[in-house]
């Protein structure tokens, strides 16, 4: 028996050749071939199976834009934030100034909660890259997923190993607070290098 | 050379990071602030002006603060200026990197106005 090898990567050309594989067995004499095509046939099953879920993806209601809508509001949080944070300071700059023409013990108070502010304001910068992170994510989950229902073969070679290297690899954003180093463990472990 | 005449550069994506890095400078008394929001453009003002005190980030594109400080570190002209990271990068092979880079100091983000003094303090006792 001859069948003609088909070079492709897609699942769904891949069950078509797996089944013309399974009819030309079917039709030898061998009496072996029970057994091959038992086996044949579950794996030809369980990709029917999985290409009908798969297609209820494509068909079963979801929204092809959920990842990309909810990025993009993600980003909207990060824009009024900023805005937010800059009407905060836009208020402190302003407290500072007139604190300049205060008494001086009401001057250092209003200095010093107008420092205490503009610490505050800080959050923007670590709430705008924690959702950064988040929308990168969801970004990367939209690829893959739409690689697998469109495509509906498997991962392209090398797309599922995501790590990066040199200094690319250092670069993950704020840690979680429950695993975040304090400036004290920094300065402590600078001071030890 | 006293704190009030002292240059510094400050270097963040974020603009309201340089906003908040340039109020708490002022209160420390220095006013000679110039700023950028991307390492490239940072390095090619820092070529015209060399500073006092350079003052970044880590995180931004394309130019990180580590390739500011080593384009920096590796540039005859600017390797003696003090460079402070400010990041949010906290891990151990964070501060490895950057202090195998010539980092002068590190701080972690949020930090608070007087952990910005200490460390300008530490990398520029004469200014202060």
């Amino acid at each position: 028996m001859t069948i003609p090898i088909v070079p492709t990567s897609q699942l769904v050309s891949a069950h078509g050749y797996l089944d013309r594989v399974i009819e030309e067995l079917r039709v030898l004499e061998s009496p072996q071939k029970n057994t091959l095509v038992n086996v044949l046939q579950y794996l030809s099953d369980h990709i029917r199976i999985t290409r009908d879920e798969i297609g209820a993806l494509r068909t079963g209601g979801a929204n092809p834009q959920m990842f990309s809508t909810t990025a993009d509001e993600l980003e909207e949080i990060v824009t009024e934030t900023a805005r937010a944070a800059n009407r905060i300071m836009d208020a402190a700059e302003a407290i500072e100034q007139a604190a300049a023409e205060a008494p001086a013990p009401l001057a250092t108070k209003l200095t010093d909660a107008v420092t205490n502010i503009y610490e505050a304001s800080a959050f923007q910068d670590i709430t705008g890259q924690r959702i950064t992170k988040i929308v990168r994510a969801l970004q990367s989950l939209e690829s893959k997923l739409n690689s697998l229902v469109c495509a509906f073969g498997p991962l392209a070679e090398g797309e599922s190993a995501q790590g990066r290297d040199g200094d690319e690899a250092l670069l993950n954003g704020p840690q979680l607070e429950k695993n975040a180093s304090s400036q004290t463990d920094i300065d402590a472990l600078f001071d030890s290098l | 050379m006293a704190l009030k005449d002292m240059r510094v550069f400050i270097v963040d994506d974020y603009n309201t990071m340089l906003r908040i890095l340039r109020n708490l400078l002022r209160q420390l008394d220095i006013n000679n602030v110039d700023e950028a929001t991307n390492g490239d453009t940072a390095y090619q003002m820092l070529q015209r002006t060399p500073p006092d005190l350079i003052i970044s980030d880590w995180n931004m594109q394309p130019v990180t603060g580590l390739d500011l400080l080593k384009k920096v570190r590796s540039d005859a002209k600017l390797k003696h200026i003090p460079f402070i990271m400010v990041t949010a990068e906290s891990k151990t092979e964070n501060v490895v990197a950057a202090k195998q880079a010539g980092v002068s100091n590190y701080i972690v983000k949020p930090f608070n106005a007087e952990t910005l003094r200490a460390k300008i303090a530490s990398v520029c006792p004469a200014m202060v």
